[in-house]
């Protein structure tokens, strides 16, 4: 039980359990062959990379952004303009819309550094809706509300599905070298208390900087490559909606844990399609999850499943009660 | 040339002036006390040395280098450490981890660390605790931890803020000792308390404060005897 | 004249903005967290005004106190439920009570957005008018007759309200209690009581926010959204529990946005609040009245 329990070896344990989940992931096309579903679970990888994005600057370093979504609209935006005003392959298009999702987390992280609470919320929701409008209204440019058109990678559609678990792996075990390498614990100790943090020595301008930047990187990737897989993109990727269904996955799944925002979005993006032949009633049943998990379960789902497996063993339990 | 020079310290918070002109030295491997009634300063004091505040004139060294504009992690790193009256630490994190925060941000090797974290832990009488998130500790506890923090990497400064303060006197022993061998290995410490027996047995010089100002700086036996401090903390009648 | 029309045109949309934002304000300056769901107490307001005049016939000015107390209802329900934990008891957030904030408020915002639209529908309903005159002449200003109305209506809660916060009982306790909780308890002061005192206004003067606009922007699940992103701005830069700050806030964001329409883009002029505030958060982390946290 040492290697799966534990404060030191729970990251770890989370790793491990995302690899399979993915796995299972990748398995599924055999037994589900109906390309719809295809579908709906490659946008729900696109949206467990903004989750765990926004998980590693709110859940382990304490930074409430509001601009998760916005992130994914600008990677998908300059892969998108790319494409449509030069031809630019995504293979250069991708990698080019991480790097400017990150410069501009970067310049955020920067800009709000001495913000916290809900001066921090507010001026990320300002950035977030300014992106969005100024995206919106530059109709020359990008076509606004109309969005653009954008070159495809694949023919197959089961090419991008396997194309997002690679990805995914790759985004999980990066996240898991960081969060067990010294930054993980400057992280952490940022989001409990930044003054004891620097009191004991924790570049807190430095790890701040890195999370945002680290974390706006992640969502841009995530939008660029669902861009190149619905071959369009639009405003409405930076709405103010999708960032409270990118919240809610990691809330739901388990905020500041690695294999929360995995488990959050798949379960609420594929229940929500399963839901939709019920009317309609999806979103306001994950709002009510929303508030009963914030309210009662802080660590979402994946934390009272650990909490039953270390009452199971008799371990005490690690983490603080009432969660 | 000393651990630590205060250099003509002054703190206006608006109408208050909290700190008039504070200078004092302190020598490597000097154990020194800093007392005096509530509200006299040392805090404000505190948290300018360890450059969570700025203060508004005057300058501070720390082995000769000006801390001015330095940031606390800065001055950290250069082995000025502290803790704070209302103790702090992360509560979402193990004992072992809150150690290992410290031991990394100043320098240790992740293995290194672990290794110094787990036989701090013993020394503190935490071992018990250890996998435990800080968040379940007591209040004493808390205080220890906090304290251990201080000391994985061998600071040049300590600067310890009430650490004695509404702790169990086993407790209390616990840090005692541990301040005197670390002491006697050469560390330099500054510590803010109201609890004067262990000043007495610990502190072989002490420095008094009372509105902002210095009142007395000399050998413990002395200052507490000294009857401009026993003014200041008794009022006008009782020396 | 252009510059005085703008002007006048600023004060009476800052009039409205500024019942949404002083609730919001009080509720920042008692709880010290954001209510992403004030949008909603708007909403829910514009909607009840609407619907009980369209559907029960009943006449504006009796729908526009039901409003009122919908606002009120929903903030007490909201208090009690959801906000009561960040300050009595234990709570699982403990030192993270912004996020749990955030997340709460998010959610109930979520749910009543949709809720509504599924109940009643996305389709957008026309508030009526309190007032059947079209268009009324003050000096060189043509205005609609609703609109006049609406503000004077505005006004005058305002400066109830305002009154009512600096002298009355239960204002000086809602102004203890924002300078200092413990210590306002200790000193007897029933925090709970003045915490749900402080929702069920805001949620009220929020929903007569949304009911007087009714008839100008109509009601839609998501009307909310853009008036509490305006009330948050203005929070920040009245000062977060400040009500006079908050009016005054308000009433310069109106004309900020009125004169800014014109003269630098209209297509952006619901971005300029967003850059101000911004700016201001750069060189004050506070907030242009927030006081600098004793941070040790």
């Amino acid at each position: 039980m040492q290697f799966w329990l534990g404060p030191r070896a729970r990251t770890r344990t989370e790793f491990i359990l995302s690899l399979v989940i993915l796995a299972v992931i990748a398995a599924l096309p055999l037994a589900l062959v109906n390309e719809y579903w295809h579908g709906v679970v490659i946008v729900s990888m696109y949206f467990a990379m903004l989750a765990a994005g926004w998980n590693l600057l709110a859940g382990y370093t304490g930074q409430f952004s509001l601009a998760p979504a916005t992130f994914g609209m600008l990677g998908a935006y300059t892969t998108g303009l790319l494409s449509y005003y030069f031809g630019i392959s995504p293979l250069i298009g991708i990698p080019a819309a991480v790097v400017v999702a990150g410069l501009i987390g970067l310049a955020l992280g920067y800009t709000v550094l001495r913000l916290t609470g809900p001066y921090l919320a507010l001026t990320t929701l300002s950035f977030a809706e300014i992106a969005r409008l100024v995206i919106s209204n530059s109709i020359e440019i990008t076509r606004g509300d109309l969005g653009l058109n954008v070159a495809g990678l694949f023919e197959d559609r089961i090419a991008y599905y396997y194309l997002m678990v690679a990805v995914l792996v790759g985004m999980q075990l990066g996240l898991y070298l960081l969060l067990s390498a010294p930054a993980g614990y400057y992280l952490r100790a940022i989001r409990d208390d930044e003054i004891a943090a620097a009191s004991r020595g924790v570049e807190i301008v430095r790890w701040k900087t890195n999370a945002f930047t680290i974390s706006a990187a992640i969502s841009g990737l995530a939008g660029a490559l669902y861009g190149h897989f619905a071959q369009f993109v639009s405003p409405e990727l930076g709405l103010l909606g999708q960032t409270g269904i990118i919240i809610s996955m990691a809330v739901i799944g388990g905020m500041g844990t690695l294999v929360g925002p995995i488990l959050g979005a798949f379960l609420v993006y594929v229940a929500s399609e399963y839901l939709r032949d019920f009317g309609g009633i999806q979103l306001i049943i994950f709002a009510l999850l929303v508030i009963i998990f914030g309210r009662f379960f802080r660590e979402g789902l994946w934390g009272l499943v650990y909490r039953a497996i270390e009452r199971a063993a008799g371990r005490p339990a690690s983490t603080l009660p009432g969660a | 040339m000393p651990r630590l020079s205060v250099d003509s310290v002054s703190k206006r918070f608006g109408g208050l002036q909290a700190l008039d002109r504070v200078s004092f030295t302190i020598d490597d491997n000097e154990l020194v006390g800093l007392i005096g009634p509530n509200g006299s300063g040392k805090t404000t004091l505190i948290n300018i040395l360890s450059g969570n505040l700025a203060a508004d004139s005057g300058r501070v060294f720390l082995d000769g280098e000006d801390t001015a504009e330095r940031r606390p992690e800065q001055l950290a790193r250069q082995g000025l450490i502290r803790t704070f009256q209302l103790t702090r630490v992360f509560p979402r994190m193990s004992v072992i981890d809150n150690l290992m925060v410290a031991g990394c941000a100043l320098g240790l090797a992740q293995n290194e660390a672990e290794v110094r974290a787990r036989a701090l832990v013993d020394d503190l009488s935490l071992a018990r605790a250890q996998d435990l998130d800080a968040g379940h500790l007591s209040g004493g506890q808390l205080k220890l931890l906090e304290f251990g923090s201080c000391f994985m990497v061998p600071p040049r400064m300590a600067l310890l803020d009430e650490p004695f303060a509404a702790i169990h006197p086993t407790m209390k022993e616990i840090m005692a000792s541990f301040i005197r061998r670390r002491h006697a290995e050469g560390q330099a410490f500054l510590i803010v308390s109201h609890d004067m027996p262990v000043i007495v047995e610990l502190c072989r010089r002490t420095v008094c404060m009372n509105a902002g100002t210095v009142i007395a700086d000399e050998s413990t036996r002395a200052v507490l005897t000294d009857p401009v401090v026993i003014e200041a903390y008794l009022g006008e009648t009782a020396a | 004249m252009l510059a005085i029309d703008l002007t006048i045109n600023g004060l009476i949309i800052g009039a409205f903005y500024a019942l949404m934002a002083i609730g919001l304000a009080l509720i920042f300056g008692i709880l010290k967290v954001v209510n992403f769901a004030h949008g909603e107490f708007y909403m829910v307001g514009a909607y009840v005004y609407t619907l009980v005049a369209l559907m029960l016939g009943v006449p504006p000015w009796i729908a526009l106190p039901l409003a009122f107390l919908a606002g009120v209802v929903l903030g007490l329900v909201v208090e009690r439920l959801l906000m009561r934990p960040l300050y009595s008891g234990y709570i699982s957030w403990g030192v993270m009570k912004d996020e749990y904030a955030v997340i709460v408020t998010f959610g109930l915002s979520l749910l009543l957005i949709n809720l509504v639209d599924k109940i009643i529908g996305p389709y957008a309903y026309k508030g009526p008018a309190l007032t059947s005159a079209s268009r009324i002449a003050i000096g060189p200003i043509l205005i609609s007759g609703h609109r006049l109305v609406a503000v004077l209506v505005a006004l005058a809660i305002l400066a109830v309200v305002t009154l009512a916060v600096r002298y009355s009982y239960w204002g000086r306790q809602i102004q203890a209690v924002a300078q200092n909780r413990l210590g306002a308890s200790l000193a007897g002061i029933d925090t709970a009581k003045a915490s749900a005192i402080v929702f069920a206004l805001a949620g009220g003067l929020a929903a007569i926010s949304g009911a007087l606009l009714a008839n100008i922007f109509n009601p839609t699940p998501d009307v909310g959204i853009f008036p509490a992103i305006k009330s948050y701005v203005i929070v920040v830069l009245g000062g977060m529990g400040s009500v006079p700050g908050a009016i005054i806030a308000s009433f310069a964001l109106g004309v900020l946005e009125s004169f800014g329409g014109v003269y630098i883009s209209y297509q952006y002029r619901d971005t300029f609040g967003l850059f101000t505030l911004i700016l201001v958060l750069l060189f004050r982390p506070q907030g242009l009245f927030g006081e600098r946290q004793r941070e040790v």
